[in-house]
Formats: C-alpha cells, sequence, structure tokens
C-alpha cells in the first residue's frame, strides 16, 4: 500500500522534474550542460540523507538490539551506495565539458570518493561475517563511524583545495526547478528503500526459517 | 554549445543505473521466491 | 583515574611481552625502511622534487606501518585465546580499548622515532623540528584510537588482515591530507601560524574518535 503510493508520487513528480529541467528552466550562460544538475544535486543531497538513516539506525540497533534496524541501516546503505555512484557518475560527466577532464582533485568530488569506498567497505565487511547478530553489531559501528567522519572529510577538503562552483544567486526558476528536482528524489529514495526493506526482511525470516528447518 | 552529448550520457547513466539496481532488486526477489517454494515443499513432504 | 592507570597495565603488559618477542616492533621497523627505499627507486629525482615529495612518502609508509603494526596487536591476543582472559578482567571494555591504545601508540611512536631520522637522512631534508614532531604525535594518535577500533573488528571476521586496510584508509584519509599538507609546510620551513589549521582538523580528529571508538568499542568485543 505505502509502496503503491510512494510508486504513484514518484512517477508523477518525475515527470514534473522532466518538464522543468528541460523546459520551464532557463539556459545559463553555461549552456546546457548545466541542466545535468537539476539532477546531480538531489542525488548528492539523497545519498547524504541515506547515509544519515544508516547512521541514525546503526544508532538505534546498537541501543535497542531489534535486528529490524539493521535491515533498515543496511537497506538505506545500499540506496545510498546506488546514489552516490550515479552522482560521482554525473558529476564526472558534467566536469568533462566544463572542466575539460572527467575527474579532478577537486573538494566535493574527492569527499564524494571516500564517501563512496567507505560505504563499499561497509558491504565488503558484511559479507565477510556470517553470524547475524554480529555482523549487525559491527555494521552498526561502521556506519557511526563513517557518517561522523564525512563532515571531517569535507572540511579537511575544503582546506585543501577546491574549484567547485559555488552556488550564487539563482533565477527563481532554477531554484523551483531544483527544489522539485529534489523531492523527486526523495520520493525515488524512500520508494526504493521501502522495497529494499521489505525484501531485506522476508530474507531474514527466510533464513532464519531455514536455518530452523535444517535442524 | 554542442555539448547535447553530454547531457544525453548523464541522464542515460541515471536511467541504466536505477535500472540495473532495480533489476538485482528483482532477481533477489526471483530467489526469495524460489525459497519460499523450497520451504513449502519441505514442510508438505514432512507433514 | 582509575581507569587509566588500568588501561597503563594493559599497555604495559603489551610492552613487556613485545620485548620479548620483538615481533611488531622489528618488523614494523623493518617494513618502513622498505616502504622507503622502495620510494626513494620509484622518484629518483632531483633535490627539489624529493622536498617536495618527502611529505608524501613519508605519511605513505607511517599509513603502512600503522595497519601492519595495528593488525598484530589483537592478532597475536586471539591466537592465543588471550582476548578472553583479558575480557574476564575486571575492567569495563573502555579500558581495554584504552590499554591497546595506548600500546600500539607505543609501538607506533617508537617505530616512527627510529624511522624518522632515517628518513631524514637518505632524502636529506631536516625533519628534527618541533613542528614536524607534534604533526607525527598528533597524526599518530588519530591512527591508533581508530585503528584499535577497527583492529579488534577485523580480527573478529573472516578475512582478519584484510578487512583492516578497506576499513582503516578512507577513515583517517582527512589525517593523511593534514599530515601530508602540515609536514610539507613544515618542512618548508613555514611559520605556527599557517600549520596550525592543519594541526586543528588532526586535533579534532584525534578527540572526536577518541571518544566515539571509547564508547563503540564495547560493541565490537563482546562474546
Amino acid at each position: 500500500m505505502k509502496i503503491k503510493i510512494l510508486l504513484g508520487v514518484s512517477t508523477v513528480l518525475m515527470l514534473v522534474a522532466l518538464y522543468m529541467v528541460f523546459i520551464f528552466a532557463p539556459e545559463t550562460e553555461s549552456g546546457v550542460v548545466q541542466r545535468i544538475f537539476y539532477f546531480h544535486i538531489p542525488l548528492a543531497w539523497i545519498a547524504f540523507l541515506a547515509f544519515f538513516v544508516v547512521f541514525v539506525a546503526s544508532i538505534m540497533y546498537l541501543w535497542k538490539r531489534d535486528i529490524k534496524w539493521d535491515a533498515f541501516a543496511s537497506s538505506s546503505a545500499e540506496v545510498g551506495l546506488v546514489f552516490t555512484t550515479l552522482f560521482l557518475l554525473t558529476g564526472s560527466i558534467w566536469a568533462k565539458p566544463e572542466w575539460g577532464v572527467w575527474w579532478t582533485w577537486d573538494s566535493r568530488l574527492t569527499s564524494s570518493l571516500i564517501l563512496w569506498l567507505i560505504y563499499i567497505a561497509y558491504f565488503i565487511i558484511r559479507s565477510y561475517i556470517s553470524e547475524e547478530g554480529q555482523r549487525a553489531r559491527f555494521s552498526s559501528v561502521i556506519g557511526i563511524i563513517g557518517f561522523i567522519d564525512v563532515p571531517i572529510v569535507v572540511i579537511t577538503i575544503f582546506l585543501w583545495r577546491t574549484a567547485h562552483p559555488r552556488i550564487e544567486a539563482m533565477d527563481p526558476r532554477v531554484t523551483a526547478t531544483l527544489m522539485v528536482s529534489i523531492a523527486t528524489f526523495t520520493a525515488l529514495y524512500f520508494l526504493l528503500f521501502a522495497l529494499r526493506l521489505a525484501m531485506k526482511q522476508d530474507e531474514d525470516k527466510l533464513n532464519r526459517l531455514k536455518a530452523f528447518l535444517r535442524r | 554549445m554542442d555539448n547535447l552529448g553530454y547531457l544525453f550520457a548523464a541522464f542515460a547513466v541515471i536511467w541504466a543505473g536505477l535500472f540495473t539496481y532495480i533489476l538485482v532488486l528483482t532477481q533477489k526477489q526471483r530467489q526469495l521466491r524460489r525459497d519460499i517454494d523450497w520451504l513449502k515443499e519441505t514442510l508438505k513432504k514432512s507433514e | 583515574m582509575k581507569t587509566l592507570n588500568k588501561a597503563l597495565v594493559i599497555a604495559w603488559k603489551d610492552i613487556l611481552s613485545e620485548t620479548r618477542t620483538k615481533e611488531i616492533i622489528s618488523s614494523v621497523l623493518v617494513f618502513s625502511i622498505l616502504v622507503i627505499v622502495i620510494f626513494n627507486f620509484a622518484f629518483s629525482g632531483s633535490q627539489q622534487t624529493m622536498i617536495s615529495l618527502a611529505p608524501g612518502i613519508l605519511w605513505v609508509t607511517f599509513a603502512f606501518a600503522g595497519v601492519l603494526s595495528l593488525n598484530r596487536a589483537f592478532i597475536q591476543e586471539k591466537d592465543d585465546d588471550c582476548l578472553e582472559g583479558l575480557m574476564m578482567c575486571p575492567v569495563g571494555r573502555e579500558t581495554i580499548y584504552l590499554g591497546k591504545m595506548l600500546g600500539s601508540l607505543f609501538f607506533m611512536l617508537f617505530v616512527e622515532a627510529i624511522v624518522l631520522p632515517v628518513f631524514a637522512l637518505l632524502f636529506n631534508v631536516n625533519v628534527i623540528s618541533l613542528p614536524l614532531i607534534a604533526i607525527t604525535v598528533l597524526t599518530t594518535l588519530g591512527f591508533v584510537t581508530i585503528g584499535t577500533l577497527f583492529s579488534a573488528l577485523a580480527v573478529n571476521t573472516k578475512a582478519r588482515e584484510m578487512v583492516l586496510p578497506i576499513l582503516f584508509f578512507p577513515i583517517v584519509a582527512p589525517i593523511i591530507i593534514s599530515a601530508v599538507s602540515a609536514s610539507g609546510m613544515a618542512l618548508g620551513g613555514e611559520s605556527w601560524g599557517s600549520i596550525s589549521s592543519w594541526l586543528g582538523v588532526i586535533a579534532a580528529f584525534d578527540v572526536i574518535f577518541l571518544v566515539v571508538s571509547y564508547f563503540v568499542f564495547s560493541f565490537v568485543i563482546e562474546e
């Protein structure tokens, strides 16, 4: 039921967002590639939201010891990782025409890459632990430490170097488009997250049943 | 402004990424279904 | 104060057993010097380029050496079933963390105290300066705070030695960046003023992760 509503909302929002990104939003001086940014920024924001959910769910797990919170954390981390990957790729595609290179060690690129590596490690380590409770505990610890590391990474790398465009006074139409786009991706995040979570919980239940039957 | 290709590429990447992810999820779902069937059969046999 | 005393006892235990086996310090020391020598082969250049590369080489070496020595910190305990004994001691898990952390800190600093002069000699740079020592101590503290936590985590997984580096490097990336930048400035003879903002970042990292690791450590070794 919830999933159907989310699916409807994200479909409608996606259509509106596409209209706004390609037709409603005015062309800026950097030309047509600038339109990438309407999807690039929401992806980044959602990735961050997803990892924040991981952080909160990890704390909740260590506190309550309910495996449900581990399902929350790992599902959100997975969606967050997908969004971070897309965000890195679109950023790279934007950088090529704008800066002439696919990659540069700019502040935000570097910090996003580190963020991405932290959550890759999160999943690698999950795959190394077979016992459910231990896996949940360890990944909660990584979920907490990883998220706390993010602001430090960002501050450090800003001190280090930056070439990223700063957001200056924007056309109200640009702002509106960006807002709709963020709303779209937020809905999409919750949709994917809910799907993954439901599946994860079924998986866990099934595994427990299987273990019980094999005994 | 001949950068339309890049815009296209960026959107293609987003869609391709999301679809791949959904594909992976569907595959997992199928695996779950198979497991459930297996469980049901085992249960039936044991009864 | 009592906690600190108990932690010092645990650290002392590690130091004592290390003086008998010399397992960690000798291998990490040789490893560090080998890494420096290999870097020298990889980047042979003029004196000027070497000076600009020196901070990077130094910190890559120390980061690798850190992983090597931190890995040992818990593998030994686990293999000889000492961890159970340690956990049965009438001390909190937090105290075990502090003790192991202080032990590793001591080993790392000991190795660095030998490697730094060798490095200075081989690269013809002046490393014996107050800013550089401050940077080294603070960054090493950062390495061991987070490294001890992850080392205890890694030893309980299937892949053991492989887990620590993949977790450790992304998390310590900010202090490696800060340490490299700050040491570059220190080697270039810059004043405290410009170095201090980097030192601030490293110190903040140390404090934050010392506190966080202190509290989450008990979740990593409970069994």
